[in-house]
């Protein structure tokens, strides 16, 4: 894919990097030892290297942790469609719910989609028929709700 | 798994920097370096966390996120979910109750390579009948670290090993 492609390529960065990152991805514990022996470098360039790429906010090595950690058992995929306000006023407003996991505006036919997150379906619809149904200019909700999530690979980011 | 206050002390830490040794976290949190491996163990058996590397968006030329609904024969829903799955090109695939038979997303460069991907890799796939194409415009929350972990627990379990004073990886307990 291209994106692939860009990556390997991405300014700055070279074959080496680009490795340090694969294993990273797979293992962010890895230890520069660890990563030094599988690419043949020494682990003070492999601690060098990743510090690097960290200072120019380019890496972030970091612990992610499963929704049901945080209580959210029951995850949908929410569309609104705004009325009589804009709807990044009504998208920074349902931003600040808890539930919210994340909001974007979108081309549509939404205004907005969202994921949201609950500890179970009655948690879900009092998110729904109250919370995000009282914010102003909420004019319609639709909602999926996720019986299976295969892949969830979000390691592209703005850091 | 109920996390403990422990649990979360430790996750927090972590989730600033995943790469900060077990003895510096022990210390930080005036418990021993055996207590954090046993907790990391455990949360990673029973695949509640992950390490990972995060790359930054300008360095894939600064993506844009593309949502797929996916409408297909009702009968094909799970193998369909597992072949886009498999997809290089998506990055989230979840099956969904309402709305669309899949949800599936991607981040592309250029709406050339939304289209090719829509037209060459999803419709191809057997009983798909119709794709929604919705792009995000502006993203105003997200939390990178919370995530649906899939791995499997072997390789989630092989993920945390730490250095050469390791042990090996033990069964989920």
């Amino acid at each position: 894919m291209k994106l692939r492609r860009a990556r390997a390529s991405a300014p700055g960065l070279d074959e080496i990097d680009t490795r340090i990152i694969e294993i990273l991805r797979s293992n962010g514990r890895a230890t520069n030892q660890e990563i030094a022996k599988k690419l043949c470098l020494s682990a003070p360039t492999v601690s060098a290297r990743i510090r690097r790429l960290e200072e120019s906010k380019s890496l972030r090595v970091v612990a992610v942790t499963d929704f049901s950690a945080h209580g959210f058992n029951i995850l949908a995929a929410v569309g609104v469609k705004v009325a009589g306000r804009s709807p990044v006023e009504v998208g920074e407003d349902l931003a600040k719910l808890h539930e919210v996991l994340s909001i974007q505006t979108t081309s549509g036919p939404n205004d907005l989609e969202l994921l949201v997150g609950s500890s179970d379906l009655e948690g879900l619809n009092v998110f729904l028929t109250k919370h995000a149904a009282s914010v102003p200019g909420v004019h319609e909700l639709e909602s999926g709700i996720a019986a299976d999530i295969l892949k969830y690979e979000f390691n592209v980011v703005r850091l | 798994m109920h996390l403990d206050d422990l649990d979360r002390r430790i996750v927090a830490e972590l989730s600033h920097d995943a790469r900060v040794s077990n003895r510096q976290i022990a210390a930080d949190l005036g418990v021993g370096e055996a207590t954090i491996r046993t907790r990391l163990r455990r949360l990673q058996s029973h695949n509640l966390i992950q390490f990972t590397a995060l790359t930054d968006f300008r360095m894939v030329g600064s993506p844009t996120l593309v949502l797929f609904g996916i409408h297909c024969e009702p009968a094909r829903v799970s193998r369909l979910a597992i072949e886009l799955a498999e997809l290089e090109a998506l990055n989230c695939v979840m099956v969904l109750l309402g709305r669309f038979n899949v949800l599936a997303t991607g981040l592309f460069t250029s709406m050339t390579d939304v289209d090719e991907v829509k037209r060459q890799q999803i419709s191809k796939l057997k009983g798909v009948r119709h794709i929604e194409t919705i792009v995000s415009i502006q993203q105003f929350k997200y939390d990178f670290r919370m995530a649906r972990i899939v791995r499997p627990v072997a390789a989630s379990a092989a993920g945390g090993r730490r250095g050469p004073r390791s042990r090996p990886v033990e069964s989920a307990s």
